[in-house]
Protein backbone atom coordinates (compact mmCIF):
# COMPACT_ATOMS: atom_id res chain seq x y z
CA UNK A 1 0.00 0.00 0.00
CA UNK A 2 1.43 3.23 -1.45
CA UNK A 3 1.46 5.63 2.30
CA UNK A 4 -1.40 8.63 2.09
CA UNK A 5 0.86 11.63 2.16
CA UNK A 6 2.44 9.87 -1.40
CA UNK A 7 -1.00 9.31 -2.73
CA UNK A 8 -2.06 12.85 -1.69
CA UNK A 9 0.64 14.36 -3.68
CA UNK A 10 1.06 11.89 -6.13
CA UNK A 11 0.40 14.13 -9.52
CA UNK A 12 3.08 16.75 -7.95
CA UNK A 13 5.52 13.99 -7.06
CA UNK A 14 5.58 12.46 -10.73
CA UNK A 15 5.49 16.25 -12.51
CA UNK A 16 8.77 16.71 -10.50
CA UNK A 17 10.47 13.23 -11.32
CA UNK A 18 9.37 13.85 -14.53
CA UNK A 19 11.20 17.17 -14.32
CA UNK A 20 14.69 16.26 -12.75
CA UNK A 21 14.65 13.94 -15.90
CA UNK A 22 14.47 16.55 -18.20
CA UNK A 23 17.35 18.51 -16.56
CA UNK A 24 18.99 15.35 -15.66
CA UNK A 25 18.77 14.27 -19.35
CA UNK A 26 19.44 17.65 -21.01
CA UNK A 27 22.76 17.51 -18.65
CA UNK A 28 23.72 13.91 -19.89
CA UNK A 29 23.14 15.14 -23.75
CA UNK A 30 25.26 17.91 -23.59
CA UNK A 31 27.96 15.79 -21.20
CA UNK A 32 28.27 13.46 -24.31
CA UNK A 33 27.84 16.21 -27.29
CA UNK A 34 30.21 19.00 -26.48
CA UNK A 35 31.85 17.52 -23.10
CA UNK A 36 33.30 14.59 -24.59
CA UNK A 37 34.91 16.24 -27.87
CA UNK A 38 35.73 19.22 -25.27
CA UNK A 39 37.54 16.50 -23.32
CA UNK A 40 38.54 14.96 -26.14
CA UNK A 41 40.00 18.69 -27.43
CA UNK A 42 42.09 19.49 -23.76
CA UNK A 43 43.58 15.60 -24.20
CA UNK A 44 45.28 16.22 -27.65
CA UNK A 45 45.69 19.71 -27.42
CA UNK A 46 48.06 19.12 -23.88
CA UNK A 47 52.18 18.89 -24.12
CA UNK A 48 53.78 16.24 -26.16
CA UNK A 49 50.15 14.76 -27.11
CA UNK A 50 49.24 14.67 -30.60
CA UNK A 51 47.93 18.43 -31.57
CA UNK A 52 49.98 20.15 -28.98
CA UNK A 53 48.55 24.06 -28.38
CA UNK A 54 49.11 26.02 -25.69
CA UNK A 55 47.14 28.50 -26.56
CA UNK A 56 44.21 26.44 -27.12
CA UNK A 57 44.77 24.59 -24.14
CA UNK A 58 45.03 27.14 -21.66
CA UNK A 59 41.88 28.62 -22.76
CA UNK A 60 39.89 25.79 -22.52
CA UNK A 61 41.26 24.55 -19.23
CA UNK A 62 40.91 28.35 -18.11
CA UNK A 63 37.02 28.19 -18.87
CA UNK A 64 36.61 24.85 -17.64
CA UNK A 65 38.18 25.49 -14.54
CA UNK A 66 36.31 28.82 -13.68
CA UNK A 67 32.67 26.94 -14.81
CA UNK A 68 33.39 24.32 -12.28
CA UNK A 69 35.11 26.83 -9.60
CA UNK A 70 31.51 28.56 -9.51
CA UNK A 71 29.56 27.56 -6.91
CA UNK A 72 26.52 26.18 -8.69
CA UNK A 73 24.07 28.71 -7.81
CA UNK A 74 25.91 31.62 -8.09
CA UNK A 75 26.67 30.03 -11.75
CA UNK A 76 22.82 29.92 -12.62
CA UNK A 77 22.17 33.03 -11.23
CA UNK A 78 24.83 34.17 -13.17
CA UNK A 79 24.07 33.07 -16.13
CA UNK A 80 20.33 34.00 -16.21
CA UNK A 81 20.69 37.03 -18.75
CA UNK A 82 22.34 34.30 -21.10
CA UNK A 83 19.38 32.06 -20.69
CA UNK A 84 17.09 34.40 -21.22
CA UNK A 85 18.85 35.43 -24.61
CA UNK A 86 18.52 31.62 -25.44
CA UNK A 87 15.10 30.66 -24.40
CA UNK A 88 13.52 33.33 -24.13
CA UNK A 89 12.71 33.34 -20.35
CA UNK A 90 14.99 32.54 -17.34
CA UNK A 91 11.93 30.54 -15.20
CA UNK A 92 11.15 27.36 -15.69
CA UNK A 93 11.99 23.67 -16.60
CA UNK A 94 13.43 24.78 -19.71
CA UNK A 95 15.50 27.74 -18.68
CA UNK A 96 17.11 25.69 -16.13
CA UNK A 97 18.25 22.76 -18.75
CA UNK A 98 21.05 25.82 -20.22
CA UNK A 99 22.89 26.34 -16.73
CA UNK A 100 22.69 22.50 -16.47
CA UNK A 101 23.96 21.76 -19.96
CA UNK A 102 26.89 24.23 -18.97
CA UNK A 103 28.31 22.58 -16.30
CA UNK A 104 27.64 19.27 -17.32
CA UNK A 105 30.02 20.19 -20.34
CA UNK A 106 32.55 21.34 -18.01
CA UNK A 107 31.93 18.48 -15.14
CA UNK A 108 32.40 15.82 -17.85
CA UNK A 109 34.99 17.24 -20.36
CA UNK A 110 37.57 16.76 -17.26
CA UNK A 111 36.67 13.32 -16.78
CA UNK A 112 37.14 12.55 -20.01
CA UNK A 113 40.85 14.04 -20.24
CA UNK A 114 41.47 12.40 -17.44
CA UNK A 115 40.08 8.75 -18.95
CA UNK A 116 42.23 9.42 -22.35
CA UNK A 117 45.02 10.29 -19.97
CA UNK A 118 45.45 6.74 -18.67
CA UNK A 119 45.30 5.31 -22.46
CA UNK A 120 48.83 4.03 -22.60
CA UNK A 121 51.22 6.23 -24.92
CA UNK A 122 52.40 3.60 -27.01
CA UNK A 123 49.19 2.94 -28.11
CA UNK A 124 49.18 6.14 -29.49
CA UNK A 125 52.59 5.66 -31.23
CA UNK A 126 51.16 2.26 -32.57
CA UNK A 127 48.45 3.96 -34.42
CA UNK A 128 50.41 6.77 -35.50
CA UNK A 129 53.34 4.41 -37.04
CA UNK A 130 50.31 2.57 -38.79
CA UNK A 131 49.45 5.99 -40.61
CA UNK A 132 46.68 6.84 -38.52
CA UNK A 133 45.04 10.59 -38.96
CA UNK A 134 44.10 12.21 -35.26
CA UNK A 135 40.59 11.88 -36.27
CA UNK A 136 41.16 8.17 -36.67
CA UNK A 137 43.37 7.53 -33.50
CA UNK A 138 40.57 9.20 -31.53
CA UNK A 139 37.65 7.07 -33.06
CA UNK A 140 39.51 3.36 -33.48
CA UNK A 141 41.93 3.86 -31.02
CA UNK A 142 41.76 6.40 -27.57
CA UNK A 143 37.70 5.88 -27.13
CA UNK A 144 38.23 2.74 -27.58
CA UNK A 145 40.69 1.92 -25.02
CA UNK A 146 39.44 4.43 -22.42
CA UNK A 147 35.99 3.00 -23.08
CA UNK A 148 35.23 1.93 -19.41
CA UNK A 149 36.72 5.01 -18.16
CA UNK A 150 34.44 7.18 -20.92
CA UNK A 151 30.96 5.46 -18.91
CA UNK A 152 32.57 5.26 -15.19
CA UNK A 153 33.17 9.12 -15.96
CA UNK A 154 30.07 9.68 -17.01
CA UNK A 155 28.17 7.96 -14.23
CA UNK A 156 29.94 9.55 -11.98
CA UNK A 157 28.83 13.19 -13.68
CA UNK A 158 25.44 12.08 -13.70
CA UNK A 159 25.21 11.52 -10.20
CA UNK A 160 26.72 14.59 -9.82
CA UNK A 161 23.95 16.41 -12.15
CA UNK A 162 21.04 14.79 -10.16
CA UNK A 163 22.64 16.18 -7.51
CA UNK A 164 22.86 19.85 -9.36
CA UNK A 165 19.45 19.62 -10.10
CA UNK A 166 17.89 19.78 -6.60
CA UNK A 167 18.66 23.25 -6.63
CA UNK A 168 16.71 24.29 -9.61
CA UNK A 169 13.85 25.60 -7.51
CA UNK A 170 15.85 28.80 -7.28
CA UNK A 171 14.79 29.54 -10.91
CA UNK A 172 11.36 27.52 -10.80
CA UNK A 173 12.99 24.36 -12.43
CA UNK A 174 11.18 22.16 -10.18
CA UNK A 175 12.28 18.56 -9.79
CA UNK A 176 12.55 16.28 -6.97
CA UNK A 177 14.77 17.99 -4.84
CA UNK A 178 12.83 21.60 -5.44
CA UNK A 179 9.48 19.35 -4.10
CA UNK A 180 11.09 17.72 -1.22
CA UNK A 181 12.20 21.21 0.09
CA UNK A 182 8.56 22.93 -0.73
CA UNK A 183 6.06 20.67 0.56
CA UNK A 184 8.55 18.62 2.83
CA UNK A 185 10.63 21.01 4.47
CA UNK A 186 8.82 23.88 4.23
CA UNK A 187 5.56 23.09 5.12
CA UNK A 188 6.71 21.11 7.96
CA UNK A 189 5.68 17.07 6.19
CA UNK A 190 8.99 15.55 7.50
CA UNK A 191 7.91 11.95 5.93
CA UNK A 192 7.15 13.63 2.84
CA UNK A 193 10.90 15.25 2.46
CA UNK A 194 12.18 11.08 3.68
CA UNK A 195 10.45 9.41 1.02
CA UNK A 196 11.40 11.93 -1.80
CA UNK A 197 15.20 11.80 -0.38
CA UNK A 198 14.15 7.97 -0.67
CA UNK A 199 13.70 8.46 -4.29
CA UNK A 200 16.63 10.63 -5.04
CA UNK A 201 18.81 7.87 -3.01
CA UNK A 202 16.95 4.98 -5.37
CA UNK A 203 18.09 6.83 -8.42
CA UNK A 204 21.44 7.49 -7.71
CA UNK A 205 22.10 3.44 -6.94
CA UNK A 206 20.04 2.43 -10.09
CA UNK A 207 22.84 5.20 -12.07
CA UNK A 208 25.84 3.87 -9.88
CA UNK A 209 25.30 0.27 -10.68
CA UNK A 210 23.99 0.64 -14.30
CA UNK A 211 27.71 2.43 -14.84
CA UNK A 212 29.43 0.36 -13.10
CA UNK A 213 28.35 -3.20 -14.72
CA UNK A 214 28.23 -1.20 -18.06
CA UNK A 215 31.80 0.00 -17.46
CA UNK A 216 32.98 -4.33 -16.22
CA UNK A 217 30.94 -5.45 -19.08
CA UNK A 218 33.37 -3.49 -21.99
CA UNK A 219 36.54 -3.48 -20.05
CA UNK A 220 38.77 -6.11 -22.05
CA UNK A 221 42.10 -5.13 -20.32
CA UNK B 1 66.08 0.65 -48.47
CA UNK B 2 66.52 3.60 -45.43
CA UNK B 3 68.81 6.29 -45.77
CA UNK B 4 69.81 8.79 -43.15
CA UNK B 5 71.33 11.71 -44.04
CA UNK B 6 73.11 13.60 -41.09
CA UNK B 7 69.78 13.66 -39.47
CA UNK B 8 69.84 14.85 -35.92
CA UNK B 9 67.18 15.42 -32.95
CA UNK B 10 67.42 17.61 -29.89
CA UNK B 11 65.22 17.30 -26.67
CA UNK B 12 65.55 20.61 -24.71
CA UNK B 13 69.60 20.96 -23.99
CA UNK B 14 70.27 17.07 -24.42
CA UNK B 15 71.11 16.09 -27.94
CA UNK B 16 69.22 12.82 -28.48
CA UNK B 17 70.63 11.80 -31.86
CA UNK B 18 74.01 13.62 -32.81
CA UNK B 19 73.95 14.18 -36.91
CA UNK B 20 74.19 10.68 -38.40
CA UNK B 21 74.06 8.92 -41.99
CA UNK B 22 73.45 4.86 -42.32
CA UNK B 23 72.47 2.99 -45.19
CA UNK B 24 70.02 -0.23 -44.60
CA UNK B 25 70.27 -2.37 -47.75
CA UNK B 26 67.14 -3.74 -49.24
CA UNK B 27 66.30 -7.59 -47.86
CA UNK B 28 68.89 -6.98 -44.62
CA UNK B 29 68.87 -7.31 -41.07
CA UNK B 30 70.15 -4.64 -39.56
CA UNK B 31 70.88 -4.09 -35.88
CA UNK B 32 71.35 -0.99 -33.65
CA UNK B 33 72.99 -1.64 -30.33
CA UNK B 34 74.50 0.22 -27.46
CA UNK B 35 73.93 0.97 -23.80
CA UNK B 36 70.34 2.60 -22.48
CA UNK B 37 69.58 6.39 -23.38
CA UNK B 38 72.48 5.90 -26.25
CA UNK B 39 69.82 7.11 -28.85
CA UNK B 40 68.98 3.97 -30.01
CA UNK B 41 64.92 4.14 -30.11
CA UNK B 42 65.01 7.79 -31.38
CA UNK B 43 67.48 6.74 -34.27
CA UNK B 44 64.96 4.15 -35.09
CA UNK B 45 61.65 6.41 -34.48
CA UNK B 46 63.67 8.64 -36.56
CA UNK B 47 63.41 6.07 -39.44
CA UNK B 48 59.01 6.30 -40.17
CA UNK B 49 59.57 9.85 -38.59
CA UNK B 50 57.68 9.34 -35.53
CA UNK B 51 60.46 12.08 -34.55
CA UNK B 52 60.77 14.81 -36.91
CA UNK B 53 64.28 15.37 -37.29
CA UNK B 54 65.77 18.53 -36.23
CA UNK B 55 68.26 18.28 -39.48
CA UNK B 56 69.12 15.71 -42.61
CA UNK B 57 66.84 13.82 -44.54
CA UNK B 58 65.61 10.79 -43.90
CA UNK B 59 64.76 8.43 -47.43
CA UNK B 60 62.78 4.80 -47.18
CA UNK B 61 62.30 3.24 -50.53
CA UNK B 62 63.32 6.50 -52.51
CA UNK B 63 60.96 8.70 -50.77
CA UNK B 64 61.96 11.73 -48.88
CA UNK B 65 59.65 11.00 -45.62
CA UNK B 66 61.07 14.77 -44.40
CA UNK B 67 59.52 16.43 -46.92
CA UNK B 68 56.16 15.15 -46.74
CA UNK B 69 53.19 16.16 -44.34
CA UNK B 70 49.86 15.30 -43.76
CA UNK B 71 48.27 12.49 -45.94
CA UNK B 72 50.99 11.80 -48.08
CA UNK B 73 53.19 11.05 -44.52
CA UNK B 74 50.41 8.77 -43.54
CA UNK B 75 50.69 6.76 -46.56
CA UNK B 76 54.28 6.21 -46.26
CA UNK B 77 53.83 4.94 -42.78
CA UNK B 78 51.61 2.29 -43.83
CA UNK B 79 54.36 0.72 -45.82
CA UNK B 80 56.73 0.75 -43.02
CA UNK B 81 55.46 -1.73 -40.09
CA UNK B 82 56.70 -1.07 -36.62
CA UNK B 83 56.97 -3.22 -33.22
CA UNK B 84 57.42 -2.41 -29.62
CA UNK B 85 58.79 -3.50 -27.04
CA UNK B 86 55.64 -3.49 -24.65
CA UNK B 87 53.79 -3.88 -28.21
CA UNK B 88 51.45 -1.32 -27.79
CA UNK B 89 47.78 -3.77 -28.83
CA UNK B 90 45.01 -2.53 -27.63
CA UNK B 91 43.54 -4.11 -24.61
CA UNK B 92 39.94 -3.82 -25.61
CA UNK B 93 40.46 -5.22 -29.21
CA UNK B 94 40.22 -9.19 -30.41
CA UNK B 95 43.36 -10.39 -32.08
CA UNK B 96 41.55 -9.88 -35.41
CA UNK B 97 40.61 -6.36 -34.13
CA UNK B 98 44.14 -5.13 -33.47
CA UNK B 99 45.12 -6.46 -36.92
CA UNK B 100 42.23 -5.35 -39.23
CA UNK B 101 42.31 -1.81 -37.91
CA UNK B 102 45.88 -1.72 -39.59
CA UNK B 103 44.24 -3.14 -42.69
CA UNK B 104 41.35 -0.35 -42.35
CA UNK B 105 43.80 2.57 -41.98
CA UNK B 106 45.25 1.40 -45.25
CA UNK B 107 41.73 1.26 -46.81
CA UNK B 108 41.99 -2.18 -47.69
CA UNK B 109 38.69 -3.66 -49.23
CA UNK B 110 36.12 -4.59 -46.42
CA UNK B 111 35.98 -8.20 -48.09
CA UNK B 112 39.26 -9.54 -48.30
CA UNK B 113 40.27 -8.09 -44.85
CA UNK B 114 39.02 -10.98 -43.12
CA UNK B 115 41.04 -13.51 -44.98
CA UNK B 116 44.47 -10.96 -44.71
CA UNK B 117 44.35 -11.45 -40.99
CA UNK B 118 44.08 -15.05 -40.99
CA UNK B 119 46.65 -14.77 -43.29
CA UNK B 120 48.71 -12.86 -41.10
CA UNK B 121 48.35 -14.84 -38.12
CA UNK B 122 49.07 -18.14 -39.85
CA UNK B 123 52.09 -16.74 -40.70
CA UNK B 124 53.14 -16.02 -36.79
CA UNK B 125 51.37 -19.49 -35.82
CA UNK B 126 47.76 -17.74 -33.90
CA UNK B 127 45.37 -18.42 -36.04
CA UNK B 128 43.29 -20.07 -33.37
CA UNK B 129 43.49 -16.90 -30.59
CA UNK B 130 42.12 -15.01 -33.19
CA UNK B 131 39.05 -13.57 -31.29
CA UNK B 132 41.07 -13.54 -27.83
CA UNK B 133 41.88 -10.54 -26.14
CA UNK B 134 45.56 -9.35 -25.33
CA UNK B 135 45.33 -9.88 -22.17
CA UNK B 136 44.73 -13.57 -22.51
CA UNK B 137 47.78 -14.28 -24.02
CA UNK B 138 51.87 -14.57 -23.05
CA UNK B 139 54.25 -11.88 -23.89
CA UNK B 140 55.14 -13.61 -26.53
CA UNK B 141 52.02 -14.06 -27.78
CA UNK B 142 51.00 -10.80 -27.61
CA UNK B 143 54.72 -9.91 -29.67
CA UNK B 144 53.52 -12.05 -32.61
CA UNK B 145 49.80 -10.44 -32.54
CA UNK B 146 51.98 -6.98 -32.87
CA UNK B 147 54.26 -8.61 -35.85
CA UNK B 148 51.48 -10.19 -37.35
CA UNK B 149 49.55 -6.19 -37.38
CA UNK B 150 52.71 -5.02 -38.88
CA UNK B 151 52.65 -7.35 -41.75
CA UNK B 152 48.98 -6.85 -42.52
CA UNK B 153 49.85 -4.46 -45.18
CA UNK B 154 52.52 -5.68 -47.02
CA UNK B 155 55.49 -4.00 -45.80
CA UNK B 156 58.83 -2.54 -47.33
CA UNK B 157 60.42 -2.26 -44.16
CA UNK B 158 59.84 -3.70 -40.29
CA UNK B 159 61.38 -1.78 -37.32
CA UNK B 160 61.54 -3.08 -33.92
CA UNK B 161 62.42 -1.63 -30.70
CA UNK B 162 63.43 -3.71 -28.24
CA UNK B 163 61.17 -6.48 -29.95
CA UNK B 164 62.15 -9.27 -27.25
CA UNK B 165 63.25 -7.08 -23.91
CA UNK B 166 60.49 -7.58 -22.19
CA UNK B 167 59.91 -11.33 -22.51
CA UNK B 168 61.64 -14.80 -21.28
CA UNK B 169 64.15 -16.44 -23.69
CA UNK B 170 62.53 -19.32 -24.49
CA UNK B 171 59.41 -16.93 -26.05
CA UNK B 172 62.52 -14.56 -27.00
CA UNK B 173 63.93 -17.39 -29.70
CA UNK B 174 60.05 -18.00 -30.59
CA UNK B 175 59.80 -14.47 -31.41
CA UNK B 176 63.17 -13.99 -32.98
CA UNK B 177 62.10 -17.15 -35.25
CA UNK B 178 59.29 -15.32 -36.88
CA UNK B 179 61.34 -12.22 -37.65
CA UNK B 180 63.69 -14.35 -38.92
CA UNK B 181 61.11 -15.81 -41.70
CA UNK B 182 59.44 -12.43 -42.28
CA UNK B 183 63.10 -11.81 -43.67
CA UNK B 184 63.70 -14.92 -45.49
CA UNK B 185 60.49 -15.88 -46.95
CA UNK B 186 58.66 -12.31 -47.69
CA UNK B 187 61.67 -10.25 -48.29
CA UNK B 188 60.66 -7.36 -45.72
CA UNK B 189 63.85 -5.45 -44.75
CA UNK B 190 64.11 -5.38 -40.83
CA UNK B 191 65.72 -2.89 -38.61
CA UNK B 192 66.37 -4.36 -34.47
CA UNK B 193 67.14 -2.29 -31.75
CA UNK B 194 68.41 -3.78 -28.86
CA UNK B 195 70.75 -4.03 -26.07
CA UNK B 196 70.41 -7.76 -25.95
CA UNK B 197 74.09 -8.89 -27.18
CA UNK B 198 72.24 -12.74 -28.33
CA UNK B 199 69.28 -10.88 -30.45
CA UNK B 200 71.71 -8.98 -32.58
CA UNK B 201 73.88 -11.38 -32.84
CA UNK B 202 71.16 -14.00 -34.27
CA UNK B 203 69.65 -12.27 -36.58
CA UNK B 204 71.63 -9.46 -38.11
CA UNK B 205 74.02 -8.78 -41.11
CA UNK B 206 75.01 -5.61 -40.35
CA UNK B 207 75.46 -4.01 -36.63
CA UNK B 208 75.62 -0.15 -35.54
CA UNK B 209 76.90 -0.10 -32.23
CA UNK B 210 75.46 3.25 -31.18
CA UNK B 211 77.19 5.33 -27.82
CA UNK B 212 76.02 8.80 -26.66
CA UNK B 213 73.50 9.40 -29.64
CA UNK B 214 76.14 9.09 -32.18
CA UNK B 215 77.35 6.20 -34.48
CA UNK B 216 80.58 4.09 -32.34
CA UNK B 217 81.04 1.57 -35.18
CA UNK B 218 79.27 -0.12 -37.65
CA UNK B 219 80.53 -4.01 -38.28
CA UNK B 220 79.35 -6.80 -40.93
CA UNK B 221 78.85 -10.01 -39.52
CA UNK B 222 77.19 -13.38 -40.47
CA UNK B 223 74.34 -14.04 -38.54
CA UNK B 224 74.18 -17.27 -36.18
CA UNK B 225 70.94 -17.54 -36.57
CA UNK B 226 68.12 -18.33 -33.48
CA UNK B 227 69.48 -20.49 -30.66
CA UNK B 228 67.24 -23.44 -29.60
CA UNK B 229 66.36 -22.74 -26.14
CA UNK B 230 65.84 -25.77 -24.34
CA UNK B 231 62.54 -25.91 -22.18
CA UNK B 232 64.49 -28.15 -19.99
CA UNK B 233 64.87 -27.08 -16.43
CA UNK B 234 67.95 -28.33 -16.61
CA UNK B 235 69.02 -25.23 -19.18
CA UNK B 236 68.56 -23.00 -17.01
CA UNK B 237 70.59 -25.15 -14.45
CA UNK B 238 73.30 -25.68 -16.93
CA UNK B 239 73.67 -21.71 -17.49
CA UNK B 240 73.98 -20.63 -14.40
CA UNK B 241 76.62 -23.48 -13.49
CA UNK B 242 78.31 -22.31 -16.62
CA UNK B 243 78.00 -18.64 -15.17
CA UNK B 244 79.56 -19.89 -11.47
CA UNK B 245 82.95 -21.25 -13.23
CA UNK B 246 83.58 -18.33 -15.13
CA UNK B 247 82.53 -16.02 -12.26
CA UNK B 248 84.64 -14.60 -9.39
N1 LIG C 1 60.42 12.34 -26.00
C1 LIG C 1 61.55 12.64 -25.37
N2 LIG C 1 61.65 13.78 -24.66
C2 LIG C 1 62.80 14.12 -24.02
N3 LIG C 1 63.90 13.37 -24.03
C3 LIG C 1 63.87 12.22 -24.71
C4 LIG C 1 62.70 11.79 -25.41
N4 LIG C 1 62.97 10.59 -26.01
C5 LIG C 1 64.25 10.29 -25.70
N5 LIG C 1 64.80 11.27 -24.93
C6 LIG C 1 66.19 11.29 -24.42
O1 LIG C 1 67.04 11.01 -25.50
C7 LIG C 1 68.08 10.14 -25.11
C8 LIG C 1 68.08 8.90 -25.98
O2 LIG C 1 66.92 8.13 -25.69
P1 LIG C 1 66.53 6.81 -26.44
O3 LIG C 1 66.58 7.04 -27.89
O4 LIG C 1 65.25 6.32 -25.88
O5 LIG C 1 67.72 5.84 -26.01
P2 LIG C 1 67.79 4.25 -26.01
O6 LIG C 1 66.65 3.72 -26.81
O7 LIG C 1 69.13 3.96 -26.61
O8 LIG C 1 67.74 3.82 -24.59
C9 LIG C 1 67.88 9.85 -23.64
O9 LIG C 1 68.72 10.71 -22.90
C10 LIG C 1 66.45 10.19 -23.41
O10 LIG C 1 66.24 10.64 -22.11
MG1 LIG D 1 65.07 2.44 -26.28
Amino acid sequence: MMPEILLQYEAEIWRSIGETFIMVGVAILAAILVGLPVGTLLYLCRKGHLLENKAVFSTVNLLVNTIRSFPFLLLVVFLIPFTRLIIGTAIGTAAATVPMAIIAIAHYSRLVEQSLLDVPKGIIEAAVSMGASVREVVFRFLYVESRSGLVLGLTTSTISFVSYSTIMGVVGGGGIGDFAIRYGYQQFQTELMMYMIVVMVILVQFIQFTGTTVSRMIDKR
Amino acid sequence: MIRLHQVSKRFGDSEAVKPVSLTVKQGEIYGVIGASGAGKSTLLRLMNVLEMPDQGRVEVNGQDLTSLKGRKLRDARKSIGMIFQHFNLVANKTVYDNIAVSLQLAGYPGKERRKRVIECLQFVGLESYISKYPAQLSGGQKQRVAIARALANHPDVLLCDEPTSSLDPNTTAEVLRVLEDINKRLGVTIVIVSHQMGVIKSLCNTVTVMADGGIYETISQKPAGVRDVDHNPQYFVDQLVQDGETGP
